[in-house]
């Protein structure tokens, strides 16, 4: 511990005085040389999830358009994939004679095909809630029959990561691409909320000085403070500010002609992609999506659903080519609070419903399928006889993904009430 | 006698019995208004109690402020603040510069068009031309001066501009405001009852919803604010009751397969031509179309989120026949598309007309009983039965308001605003208790819990974090700060992570420490009060040296005393001291720090006033990074931080030095 917060401080001063001084004056260095700054971090498995806040219309994106039930309660809203199956609409890509996906996804397909992306369908949570809130903050916490429960489940994943004793943690072993930290990483294992790397630096320009006194009397002060909540905070700030001083964040050029879309996925993703190129020792990476909730006017082959789906597959697959080499080490998953109504409603939208899917995007994904236990759609087969019934329960696709690429033993600590089993969608 | 009002009776006679038991206890005559508070207990003294009250029911001390409460008296300053009727001259002639902050909502829709509805007002009048509208190769910025002309010569106005305005205003009440207690539940009902503007449909009723839905009603009785918003334009948009539609309606529906058939048309012929005659014709009657269904999104939240909470004891079934309850609760006609449904029956019936066939209007809200679930509906047990019309939509809001969960839920919401982020079980008890002796009193919730002793306990002191949108306002106040352009103020909150009026969820912002404090926005924090202290916030001017009636500190040290005593008064700042002292006093240091002002133009002198141009600059810069964030350009506002941030400011230590204690750990709590 004593030693850590030695090189990071040490390290911190120094970086302070290149990026922004471009003059290191001499007592700085002179504590700075004498600790290693130079990549600690063991290359590490990175898991990225996207939450998509709002309630994703499953039925829509990944449609089992052989079921005459749903395209008969979704007069405006169904796809088919036949070509003119819709008269002038586009129809869905057919991904296995029974599950389509939405044209605006195409993106998905060579993933698809090339067995790394796979589709989970039908999936959700136990409790039956139809709020936004509540079924978000169920599945972030991981526990859906406890609102007690003040940690979120990336966040302890993080804390059984099982590194060495030995080994400094990394500031940015968890870090949420968004400007408050989420509810998946509340806990006691630290993590960080970014909304933009550059930001990460105390600020003020022409007056280097004055910034690295600034910065050391935050520090201190923060270091002292008595709110437990903001010493945490204020060491985690000022650990992951350091780090970042280490490269040209501004001036980034995604590779193999990657091309993020200019959009708020877009540049979280872009963000993500850097941090792990910098080797900081990511592990967890998180970020949100949003404009799901979709009651009125959702569209069909184009409007609004069809808007978020391609900006989200092609914000995806942008990540996905930026990455190249690194893929080996990324996993990526997206994740809904529930899904809509089977029934379109009366303005031109779906209301809450249970089951939606995801998608997870990685080379030791057991891709190409629609992983599901989905019935066909009747009456009978429905939730409360309006719903996509849930047949796999979200913390068995969570905990798969997360035991085989981050290599966590411990679901009991991970998902404490779950006694379910895993369903095959990671590569065994 | 029918049952509803049976049930409204049961807890009228309650509430009733409740009050007169209290005020026999009271004795007569005595106003409910006579309370002391508990602070000397706590071991406080009257100084640090004011310090305390200012707290938490205003947005920060000013300069000496803490005396004056001492001078008028605890209680009396409280209770003037539950009064909230202060002068307020000096705000009043900020404000007379938003004049379209007292348009209604009908004027508002009117200057300010959606764009779909200002092309086409435009291509109606010759303006543009057809063709340029859906021309991609046409030259666009032409096209855009024509708009631009079409709307100066009109006097219509771009959203964004209302937003700005609407802002601007609540940064200057925050700031300003005699009524803070007003200005600071102003805040907390509206993110009660969040609306956003991330959702455009709403958007342009958010600040008339402020003003006549919130504002007055923050201090009085909680079924009335219940009641405005559930009418409010604003929120029948944001949870959507404005389109829900009951299947039992008197009216007749459209024959469903018509409708279909319909709507295969129209798209077909929209491909085709999307400008033709018959394919506009089918475009208007399909959005006279759309709203027909039940949408139980307010019937939800409003039970979830406004009242009961989610463990109010409701079922999805209660979720359901609520949402019957509440159909045809909409909104009476104006332009833009507004209230379409209700048009046509409002131009056939005539208003008389209306009333006669169970209509209700009342101002922009509009009962449409054509839309109505004519059918008994149950909710939470209670029996509405056939044919209640508005009035059971009434009944319903009544009921939920007085009920035993909404007493508690609302009560715990206003322990965590205003005590701990954890209130004690037994304060909790107390404030609800007196939310149902007093017919959800919110002034009485608030005595009741400034009365207590868990609110002067050291459990409670600091206890709370300041959110961007405090910490910002706070710190104008602390140094006496007079803001010429709020603007960019309100684009540092965004960054500390707090986007005013735009918080999408239903929920509103949580209200607790964790959610604000995090590393990135702790960062931004620390930079905020370096950027505001040395003067990289265009907009803000104040004199430090006059904050200390004009005289300059001998010592960085003695600044840092001096300065830490005015900015946070009764706090115990010795620790604070202690860790800043030695850094202070290194002489190598403050030299380096005065060589690097003296290098950047600024002058030495802790008066700002070498930095005007510079200001000015930046305000200029600011002006024209607006109109590209009229467009929702997030970038643009990134360069206009970026602006401020890199500006030379004002580097003096003293400037630093306060810049330090907003950005200190001690600061950020109140």
């Amino acid at each position: 511990m004593t030693s850590r917060r030695g090189f990071l401080k040490a390290g911190g001063l120094a970086l302070f005085g290149i990026s922004l001084m471009g003059g290191i004056p001499s007592f700085i260095a002179e504590a700075a040389a004498s600790d290693k700054i130079i990549s600690p971090y063991k290359k590490k498995k990175t898991l990225v999830c996207i939450f998509q806040r709002g309630a994703m219309d499953g039925l829509m994106a990944v449609t089992p358009f052989n079921e005459q039930y749903l395209q008969t309660n979704r007069p405006t809203l169904f796809l088919s994939a036949a070509k003119g199956g819709n008269g002038n609409k586009t129809p869905l890509i057919d991904l296995d004679g029974r599950w389509g996906l939405h044209p605006s996804m195409s993106a998905f397909e060579p993933l698809f095909r090339d067995k790394r992306l796979a589709i989970v369908h039908g999936i959700g949570s136990p409790n039956n809630t139809r709020s936004h809130f509540d079924a978000q903050d169920y599945m972030e916490s991981g526990t859906p029959f406890n609102k007690g429960t003040a940690s979120g489940w990336l966040n302890r994943a993080v804390g059984l990561l099982g590194h060495d004793a030995g080994t400094p943690a990394t500031p940015f072993q968890a870090v949420s691409l968004t400007s408050a930290l989420p509810r998946s990483f509340y806990g006691d294992n630290p993590s960080v909320a970014i909304s933009n790397l550059q930001d990460f630096a105390i600020q003020m320009r022409g007056n280097p000085q004055g910034v690295n006194m600034a910065a050391k009397s935050f520090e201190d002060l923060y270091d002292q403070t008595s709110s437990s909540l903001l010493k945490s905070t204020g060491k985690e700030s000022f650990d992951a500010m350091k780090m970042l001083q280490k490269t040209d964040i501004k001036n980034y050029k995604p590779a193999n002609g990657a091309v993020y879309p200019n959009t708020a996925v877009g540049n979280s993703l872009k963000q993500i992609a850097q941090l792990i190129k910098m080797d900081v020792g990511l592990e967890i990476a998180f970020t949100e999506s949003g404009g799901w909730d979709t009651h009125f006017n959702q569209g069909s082959d184009t409007g609004i659903f069809a808007r978020n789906v391609n900006d989200l597959s092609n914000c995806i697959v942008a990540f996905w080519t930026d990455l190249g080499q690194y893929t080996d080490d990324v996993t990526l998953m997206t994740m809904t609070e529930f899904g809509r109504t089977v029934k379109q409603n009366g303005t031109g939208g779906t209301d809450h419903g249970r089951a939606s899917c995801n998608f997870i995007l990685g080379n030791d994904v057991n891709g190409g399928i629609v992983h599901n236990k989905v019935q066909p759609i009747s009456l009978e087969t429905l939730e409360d006889g309006r719903d996509l019934a849930v047949t796999t329960d979200f913390r068995s696709v969570f905990s798969e993904v997360a035991d085989r690429h981050l290599l966590i033993k411990n679901d009991k600590v991970l998902f404490p009430d779950w006694t379910g089993e895993h369903i095959g969608v990671m590569r065994s | 006698m029918k049952a509803p009002y049976k049930y409204l009776l049961l807890f009228v006679a309650i509430a009733a019995s409740a009050v007169a038991l209290s005020s026999f206890f009271r004795g007569p005559g005595l106003p409910a208004k006579s309370f002391a508070f508990p602070y000397k207990q706590a071991g406080l003294t009257e100084r640090q109690a004011a310090a305390h009250l200012l707290n938490r029911f205003t947005y920060g001390a000013t300069p000496g402020e803490v005396d004056a409460v001492v001078k008028i008296g605890l209680e009396k300053w409280f209770q003037q603040q539950l009064e909230a009727k202060q002068a307020d001259p000096a705000l009043d002639s900020m404000l007379a510069q938003y004049k379209d902050l007292t348009l209604s909502n009908e004027q508002i829709v009117a200057e300010y068009p959606k764009n779909g509805q200002l092309v086409r007002m435009a291509v109606k009048e010759g303006i543009i031309s057809k063709d340029s509208v859906n021309n991609l190769k046409a030259d666009k910025k032409e096209y855009r001066e024509q708009i631009k002309a079409y709307m100066d010569k009109n006097g219509l106005k771009p959203q964004q501009e209302l937003l700005r305005q609407f802002v601007n205003a609540k940064i200057f009440r925050a700031a300003y405001t005699n009524n803070q207690l007003q200005e600071v539940l102003t805040d907390f009902w509206f993110n009660h009852f969040n609306v956003s503007f991330t959702k455009n449909d709403c958007a342009e009723f958010i600040p008339v919803y402020e003003r006549d839905a919130i504002r007055p009603n923050v201090l009085g009785k909680f079924d009335k604010i219940l009641l405005a918003t559930a009418k409010s334009p604003a929120m029948l948009y944001f949870l959507d009751n404005f389109s829900s539609v009951g299947v039992n309606t008197n009216a007749k529906q459209p024959n469903a397969r018509r409708a279909q058939f319909i709507q295969q048309q129209q798209e077909q012929m929209m491909q085709a031509d999307p400008n033709s005659p018959q394919a506009k014709f089918l475009a208007n009657a399909q959005k006279a179309r759309k709203a027909q269904g039940l949408n139980e999104n307010y019937a939800r939240e409003v039970m979830e989120l406004h009242t009961l909470g989610v463990d109010g004891g409701y079922t999805q079934s209660d979720v359901t026949q609520a949402a019957k309850v509440l159909t045809g609760w909409t909104i009476f006609p104006m332009n833009d598309g507004y209230g379409n449904a209700a048009r046509k029956i409002v131009d056939t019936y005539g208003t008389a007309n209306m009333e006669k066939n169970g209509f209700v209007r009342d101002g922009d809200f509009l009962f449409n009983a054509n839309r109505h679930d004519e059918g008994q509906k149950v909710v939470l047990g209670h029996t509405f039965p056939a044919g209640g019309g508005y009035q059971e939509g009434v009944d319903l809001l009544e009921m939920l308001a007085h009920h035993p969960s909404t007493a508690k839920f609302i009560t715990k919401k206003i322990a965590v605003r205003f005590v701990s982020d954890t209130p004690p079980q037994s304060l909790l008890d107390k404030m609800a208790k007196s939310f149902t002796d007093h017919d959800g009193d919110i002034k009485e919730v608030l005595i009741t819990m400034a009365s207590s002793p868990e609110f002067w306990s050291a459990q409670s002191l600091r206890e709370k974090t300041k959110s961007p949108f405090e910490l910002a306002i706070s710190s104008v106040r602390a140094l006496d700060a007079h803001i010429t352009a709020p603007y960019p103020l309100y684009l540092w909150i965004t960054k500390m992570g707090q986007k005013l009026y735009y918080y999408q969820a239903p929920t509103g912002f949580p209200d607790r420490g964790q959610y604000w404090i995090n590393t990135g926005a702790l960062l931004n924090r620390m930079n905020f009060g370096l950027a505001l202290a040395t003067k990289r916030i265009p907009g803000i001017t104040f004199d430090l040296k006059a904050l200390n009636n004009n005289r300059e500190p001998e010592s960085a040290q003695e600044g840092l005393v001096t300065y830490g005593k005015l900015i946070m008064p009764e706090r115990n700042l010795d620790q604070t001291i202690a860790r800043l002292t030695p850094m202070l006093n290194d002489p190598d240091l403050g030299k380096k720090i005065d060589e690097a002002a003296g290098k950047t133009k600024s002058v030495q002198d802790m008066n700002a006033g070498g930095d005007d141009n510079n200001m000015m600059q930046m305000a200029d810069n600011a002006k024209n990074y607006k109109a590209k964030l009229n467009k929702g350009g997030g970038a643009a506002g990134d360069r206009l931080m970026y602006a401020m941030q890199n500006s030379p400011g004002q580097n003096s230590m003293l400037s630093q030095v306060v810049g330090i204690l907003i950005g200190s750990p001690e600061y950020q709590r109140r």
